[in-house]
Formats: C-alpha cells, sequence, structure tokens
C-alpha cells in the first residue's frame, strides 16, 4: 500500500520536523550563546545575499511599474502609480520575493554545507570536541536568517522602490520627491508592521528547513544534494503557506 | 567512583598494563528492527589497544559511537574512567569527551576552517580559559608530532588524504586525552601511508600513555597495533585474544578474516 | 581574526543601514498620520459622516493638516471627530474655521476641509470645537443636481408655449410660403441655363465666323438662309425682352430695398412684390424657353450640326473622365 506508506511518511517526516524545531527552542536558544558564530553566518547569510536581493529587487520594482502602467492608462490613473507600486511592493511583493531568492540561496546552501558536514561526520566531530552542534550550527544559522531576512526585506524594499521610481520615469516625469512623498502618503503602519513581521516567520523557516535537512541528510553526495534541494523546495512552499496564514492573522486582527 | 571499579578487574585479563579505563556490561543497541549489538560486554584497561574486528555493519561504529556518547544505547551500561556515559547530562558529557579522543573515518574536519583553527576548534570548546599563547604552542606541538609543522594556514581541501589523517590524529590528540578510540585509520589509504599511520599511532600512544579501542579491516594494521582483538560478530563479543591466538584459532568464522 | 573583524564592521553597516530606512520609513509614515509630535486636538460635530473613518486626512485650506483620531457617537443625530492637527498648521487655524466632510478627487477617500472664516476670531486652543458645515458629499452634490434639472425642465416647457405661440402668428404664415422658394430658386436655375446656352452659341457662332473667315464654303449658304436669320431676330428680341423684364424686378427690388423698412419687411409685407416677382419670374421663364427652342432649332440646321456634335462628344467624354477621376 503505497498510498498508506507515504502517508505515514509525511506524518512522520512532519513529526521529526516538529521535534527539530522543539530541539532548537529547548537547546538551541539556552545559553552559551555562540555569538560570535552567530556574527560570522549572520555576515555570510545577510551581507553576502545583499547584492543578489538588491539586484533582483531592483529589476522587480522596475518591472512592475512598466507592468502595471499600460493598465492605469487606460483608466486615466497612471497619477497613481506610485501608490500602486509601492503598496504592492511593501506589502506582498517585496516580502515574497525576497524570501523566495533567500530560500533559493540561504536554504540550499544551509542544506548542502551541513548535509555534507553530517555526511563527513563534521557534526559528530563536533559534538565530540564539546561544542552542541544544535547551538553553533542551528541556532546560529536559525537566528541569523530570522534576523537577515527582515532587513534584506527592507533594505530589498527600498532599492525595489527605487527601481520603480525609474520605472516611472521611463515613461513620465516624476521627480523623487514626490514618487516617495506619493508612496508613504498611501502607506501606512498597517502596511508595514505586518509585511515585516511576516518575513520574519519566513527567515525562520528558511533556516529551519535548512538545517532540518542538513541534519537529516543520507550519506554520499547525492543526499547531500538531496537535502540542498529538499530545503529550497519545502522552504519556499512553507513561505506561501506562511504568508496566506499572514493576511488571514492580519485580517482577523483587523489590520488591513 | 574510580576505586569502585579496580575491584572489577577481572583475571582473565592477562595482558592488564593498568586499572580498567572502559567497561561496557550489557549493552544492547537496535536501529530499527535491527538488532546491532545485543548483551555486548568490553573491559579496556590502560594504556591497552583493542582492536575491534567485524564484518561491515557489524556495529563496530555503533560501539564506540556509544563510547564515546554519540549515539545512546537502548540498554547497558558504559562505564567511562567510572561513570556511566548514557546516564550523563550535556555538561557532563562534555567533561568526559576531553578525556576521549575520537579519529573519524572521514577525518571530519572543517572544511571551512584552516588546519590550525580546526585544531584550536576542540581547545577553546572545552578549556575556554586559554591564552592565545598557550593554543599557539599546543597547536604547533600536535602538529609536530604528526609531523605537518607547516600546514597550519592551509585548507584542508589542500591537503592529501594521508596528511588529512594525520591532522585529524593531530586534532584528536590536541586535547591529551586518556583513551583514544579510532574508526579505521587506515581505511583509504595506500600500504605506505597506512603502515606510517600505524606508526603515528603506536609512537604517540607510548608517549602520552593512553588506551585505545580501533575498529579495522586491515589485517596488516590490526597486527602492528593490536595488543588484543576482539571479534564483533552477530552483536556479541564472539572471540577474544592476542592476534597471534585468533591467528591460530580454528574456529570458521574466525578465520575468515586472517585469510587475505 | 582581522578578517573577522572587518566582517562584523561590514555587517554592523549593513544592519545599521537596514535600522536607518525603517526609521526613515516609520517616520515618514508616522509625520503623515501626525502620529509623532503633535498633540494638538480640534473636534467637530457632524450629524452624517459619509463614510469618514479613523486616519483619515483634515486638510486646512486645501493643505495637509492632520488626520482624523477618533470617531465617538454622542447620540442618535451628533458624532463627534477628533482630528490630530499638525503643530505647523494649528497656529493658523481660528475658533470659527468650518469643518466640513469632502471627498478628496471625485471617487477617493473622505476628508475634512478646514475653512477659516472672514469675520476675525481668536486662534483655536487644543480640544476646541469647530462649528461644522453641512455636507457636501456626492450625494448633496446630486440633490443640488437633481433641482437644477427641474427648473431646466420649467424652462424649456415655458420656451416651447412660447414658441407655439410664435408658430401661430402671421408672420410665420408669409416665413412658411414654400412655393416662393421654389420659383426663385426654379427661375435661377432657368436664367442660369441660359446663359449656359447663349455662352456655347456664341462659342458657335464665334467658331463659324472664324471659319468664314478662313473663306470655307458653308457661309454663303448661311447669309442666304433667310428663315433661319428671322428665328434668330426673333429669339434675340425675346431674349433681350426677357432680361429687360428681370432688369425691370431687380431695380424694382433694389427700390423697395432702399426705400422700405428692411429686406424682411418688404418681402413680407408687400403682396404685390411677390406677385410682380412671380410675373417676371414667368418671363424669365418664356424668354428662355424661347431661347432654348431656338438653339434646338440651331442643333438641328445642317451647317452647324457637325460642331454641336464635336461638342457633345466632348462633354461626354469629360464627363466620363471626370467620372473616372471620382
Amino acid at each position: 500500500m503505497p498510498l498508506i506508506q507515504d502517508t505515514s511518511d509525511f506524518f512522520d517526516e512532519t513529526g521529526n520536523m516538529a521535534k527539530f524545531t522543539g530541539h532548537f527552542f529547548s537547546h538551541g536558544l539556552r545559553p552559551r550563546f555562540e555569538v560570535k558564530e552567530l556574527f560570522a553566518q549572520c555576515y555570510t547569510i545577510g551581507y553576502k545575499s545583499f547584492p543578489l536581493i538588491g539586484l533582483t529587487g531592483f529589476i522587480m520594482g522596475l518591472v512592475l511599474t512598466m507592468q502595471l502602467r499600460p493598465s492605469l492608462v487606460s483608466y486615466g490613473v497612471q497619477s497613481e502609480l506610485p501608490v500602486m507600486v509601492g503598496v504592492a511592493i511593501v506589502r506582498e511583493i517585496g516580502p515574497v520575493i525576497t524570501a523566495l531568492i533567500f530560500a533559493g540561496k540561504i536554504g540550499s546552501s544551509i542544506g548542502a554545507e551541513l548535509g555534507s558536514m553530517k555526511v563527513t561526520e563534521q557534526i559528530d566531530a563536533m559534538e565530540v570536541s564539546g561544542t552542541n552542534p544544535y547551538k553553533y550550527l542551528v541556532a546560529t544559522r536559525v537566528l541569523a536568517t530570522t534576523l537577515m531576512l527582515p532587513l534584506l526585506t527592507i533594505l530589498g524594499d527600498a532599492i525595489s522602490l527605487f527601481g520603480a521610481y525609474i520605472g516611472v520615469n521611463i515613461s513620465s516625469v516624476t521627480t523623487i520627491h514626490l514618487f516617495f512623498a506619493q508612496v508613504f502618503q498611501s502607506l501606512s503602519f498597517s502596511d508595514i508592521l505586518p509585511a515585516i513581521t511576516k518575513t520574519f516567520f519566513f527567515g525562520f523557516a528558511v533556516g529551519i528547513i535548512g538545517c532540518y535537512k542538513g541534519f537529516n541528510s543520507s550519506k554520499g553526495t547525492q543526499g547531500v544534494g538531496v537535502s540542498a534541494n529538499s530545503a529550497v523546495v519545502l522552504s519556499s512552499v512553507l513561505i506561501f503557506i506562511i504568508d496566506l496564514l499572514a493576511v488571514q492573522f492580519t485580517n482577523l486582527l483587523g489590520l488591513n | 567512583m574510580t576505586t569502585a571499579i579496580n575491584t572489577k578487574i577481572k583475571p582473565e585479563d592477562n595482558i592488564a598494563k593498568g586499572a580498567p579505563v572502559i567497561v561496557i556490561e550489557h549493552l544492547f543497541k537496535r536501529f530499527g528492527k535491527n538488532v546491532v549489538l545485543k548483551d555486548f560486554n568490553l573491559t579496556v584497561h590502560g594504556e591497552e589497544n583493542v582492536v575491534v574486528l567485524g564484518k561491515s555493519g557489524a556495529g563496530k561504529s555503533v560501539l564506540i559511537k556509544c563510547i564515546i556518547g554519540l549515539l545512546k544505547p537502548d540498554s547497558g551500561k558504559i562505564l567511562v574512567f567510572g561513570e556511566n556515559v548514557p546516564g550523563m547530562n550535556p555538561d557532563e558529557l562534555d567533561k568526559v569527551r576531553t578525556k576521549i579522543g575520537f579519529l573519524f573515518q572521514a577525518n571530519a574536519l572543517y572544511d571551512s576552517m584552516t588546519v590550525r583553527e580546526n585544531l584550536e576548534f576542540p581547545l577553546r570548546r572545552h578549556w575556554i580559559d586559554l591564552s592565545q599563547k598557550q593554543v599557539d604552542q599546543m597547536v604547533s606541538e600536535a602538529l609536530e608530532n604528526v609531523g605537518l609543522k607547516n600546514t597550519g594556514d592551509m585548507m584542508p581541501s589542500e591537503l592529501s588524504g594521508g596528511m588529512l589523517k594525520r591532522i585529524a590524529l593531530a586534532r584528536t590528540l590536541i586535547l591529551k586525552p586518556e583513551v583514544i578510540l579510532y574508526d579505521e585509520p587506515t581505511t583509504g589509504l595506500d600500504p605506505v601511508t597506512s603502515r606510517e599511520i600505524d606508526r603515528l599511532i603506536l609512537t604517540l600512544q607510548k608517549k602520552y600513555h593512553t588506551s585505545s579501542i580501533v575498529i579495522s579491516h586491515d589485517m596488516n594494521c590490526v597486527k602492528n597495533i593490536a595488543d588484543r582483538v576482539i571479534l564483533l560478530l552477530d552483536g556479541v563479543c564472539y572471540a577474544d585474544g592476542t592476534y597471534e591466538e585468533l591467528e591460530q584459532s580454528g574456529d570458521e568464522k574466525i578465520k575468515q578474516f586472517f585469510e587475505q | 581574526m582581522a578578517k573577522q573583524g572587518e566582517n562584523n564592521i561590514k555587517l554592523g553597516v549593513f544592519v545599521l543601514t537596514g535600522l536607518l530606512v525603517v526609521m526613515v520609513a516609520f517616520y515618514m509614515i508616522g509625520s503623515n498620520t501626525s502620529m509623532f509630535g503633535s498633540s494638538f486636538k480640534l473636534k467637530a460635530r457632524f450629524s452624517n459622516l459619509s463614510g469618514l473613518m479613523e486616519g483619515n486626512n483634515v486638510l486646512f485650506s486645501g493643505i495637509q493638516a492632520g488626520t482624523v483620531k477618533s470617531i465617538e457617537i454622542i447620540n442618535d443625530t451628533t458624532i463627534e471627530v477628533t482630528m490630530v492637527i499638525n503643530s505647523k498648521v494649528s497656529a493658523y487655524i481660528h475658533n470659527n474655521a468650518e469643518a466640513a466632510i469632502g471627498t478628496d478627487g471625485l471617487m477617493g477617500n473622505k476628508v475634512i476641509n478646514i475653512q477659516p472664516e472672514k469675520i476675525n476670531s481668536p486662534l483655536a486652543k487644543d480640544g476646541d470645537l469647530l462649528p461644522a458645515q453641512k455636507l457636501t458629499s456626492m450625494d448633496a452634490m446630486l440633490q443640488t443636481l437633481s433641482k437644477t434639472n427641474n427648473n431646466i425642465a420649467t424652462i424649456s416647457e415655458a420656451l416651447k408655449t412660447t414658441v407655439l405661440r410664435l408658430d401661430t402668428s402671421e408672420i410665420f404664415k408669409v416665413l412658411n410660403d414654400k412655393t416662393i422658394g421654389i420659383s426663385i430658386r426654379a427661375s435661377l436655375k432657368s436664367i442660369n441655363n441660359a446663359s449656359d446656352n447663349a455662352s456655347e452659341m456664341t462659342g458657335g457662332f464665334n467658331d463659324i465666323v472664324g471659319q468664314i473667315k478662313r473663306g470655307k464654303g458653308a457661309a454663303g449658304v448661311l447669309l442666304t438662309d433667310t428663315g433661319f436669320a428671322g428665328n434668330l431676330k426673333t429669339a434675340m428680341v425675346k431674349l433681350r425682352s426677357a432680361s429687360d423684364n428681370a432688369n425691370k424686378m431687380t431695380l424694382q427690388l433694389n427700390h423697395d430695398l432702399a426705400y422700405g423698412k428692411g429686406p424682411l419687411h418688404a418681402l413680407l409685407r408687400d403682396s404685390s412684390i411677390s406677385q410682380r416677382l412671380n410675373t417676371s419670374m414667368e418671363n424669365v421663364q418664356k424668354g428662355t424657353d424661347g431661347f432654348n427652342q431656338i438653339v434646338t432649332a440651331l442643333k438641328h440646321n445642317f451647317l452647324v450640326r457637325g460642331y454641336f456634335k464635336t461638342q457633345e462628344k466632348k462633354r461626354l467624354k469629360d464627363s466620363v473622365n471626370r467620372q473616372a477621376v471620382k
């Protein structure tokens, strides 16, 4: 009965993942904190991802503006373009696209790195050397992704809006002052706060999935590849699920 | 605690050089339906080299991983310096691990760090109040011991297999452990390098007066190193004796290992 | 280890930049919604907010001045709106300024407009209640529009009766007499035809004269044919009398125009003129008819037949060409 087997595998995996996440909270977040390693991870995960996030964000803002323009022109409200683009970028597209790119870059690298460490017994070696791998490897990475993704999203949003400004200026002329005045006029805290809050969860999902997949990598180079790949796939799916939950939740709170 | 263990010395341990450092009693370990260890018993004494022979998947690696606390046995006791490893909390485990070295089969050098950082890693982790000068001194001593003095700033990926094994050995020894667990130290190396590693293991053992458990398939290695050979078969200690004793044994299952 | 330190500096710069962006964004949004820096509040009471919500903008003479802080129902006909006003603007609001609920653009959000009054009054203090103007919503505009429509309907009704009365008056009888126009048009057409024919004929004569001059044999025959010449003569006489008539009529018309009270007046009042106009037109018609007969006779005369035939062919060709061009 392959269906029953698949179902039980699915629940098995889900349970293991929940256990892993529980372990992160119960063991990973206890002192002594690996502060130095956390900074090192923040540097690789945050700072080094910035060029990629910046580039994609810029292009996204530019393209979004150019794509939205014709339909706004057909309604005769092209002056509302900055408002439209600003809301779209800040509320949804910025966080989600940044998180997806982040999942692609960081999720896979964490999955592959921890996977190969697992396969070559480096994780065991670490444990033997008096280092809790949950603290040293998992906690630092998960904390780094959780803290860095919101930061990357904010900077990505800013660059995206700049791209949108250029996009607006391709077919008409707007001053940067007016553009940003219009964008911020249309934004409120109920737009920005939920959007940023959900990126913490996106970042956590990317980190914890990457670490889980890496830690449970099967032997051999293929196992490493599989764990890297499934880390990206699973965290991308989770990003969308969290996004869905986030929009429901903010609606529930009346923050729309 | 150690005094309590001393009474457990068994009369048949004819090659005993000192007090028992590792005592394994009634060890059970299973993975799913696969029972790997069932009622396994072993005692290792001070400055004694015990080689564990066995087929692949017989549970040799499982045995030494249980000793260092990487795996938790289902039941049974593993007394290392009189303290039961499976019952330890993480802090106690960290403490006992400073006395046990573990040489991994795949070396397990951190490939994101230089050789020096690899060697510093266990030092900084266990003895946090070391000065930089002390650390440097210990690192260079360890590298000297394995004859690779000038590799400190190289990355593991730049080194050959034999060199990696030596560096791994240096890292295992840097904490001056009293017991060293070797997981197939010569696997994947050419015969010449293998003999070098064998000699290195013996030299360092003499120098630091360590006891060791060695897992190996390499009969040359076994012959060179072993004070005592144990055959792990079907989860139990099937045979126990010196290399010569086992070599001359008429038992079919023992003979398999010596007919190469 | 130096590299680690360098990396930490880069990381620090990166994190600080991010936080700076957040702070700037928060500040900009905060200053839009007057969340920071001002606690100057004004109140206004309305009977209907027509969809005004907390957070909507408050404009002072069209300038962004603050936001709606809270909305509170006092009783079934009174709703109190509290507005937070920017400190920059609050110094210019007098306590008799009128608050009105309006719309930002045609379909936009609701806003509160604070409009200063001309009569001087002390400056508004924190917590003052501003007088509220009646709503100027789309509904109100539509109501006004409907009134205007009613007015227009009344006006057009009145216009209609006036027109009807005008229609039945004497002057329109004359104006409505279509026959005059038709006969004038017909006469003018006839004159046109006649002059066309005349010019054609003259052209024909010219040709013939030219041929005579060049000593062509047909001239002798023409000169001896007295019957034809008599016909030609009478036709000429008739033509002259017709043009004399036309002349007379024009003179009469000119006289009337000159000494009457205006052309329309003359035309409308003097029935004898129209009578005379009709007869002169008839004369013109007759004259041209006779002339046409003569020209037809000429066409059949063997002397000039050839000429007319070529003329006819040419015209046909021209018309075909014109058709082709079209």
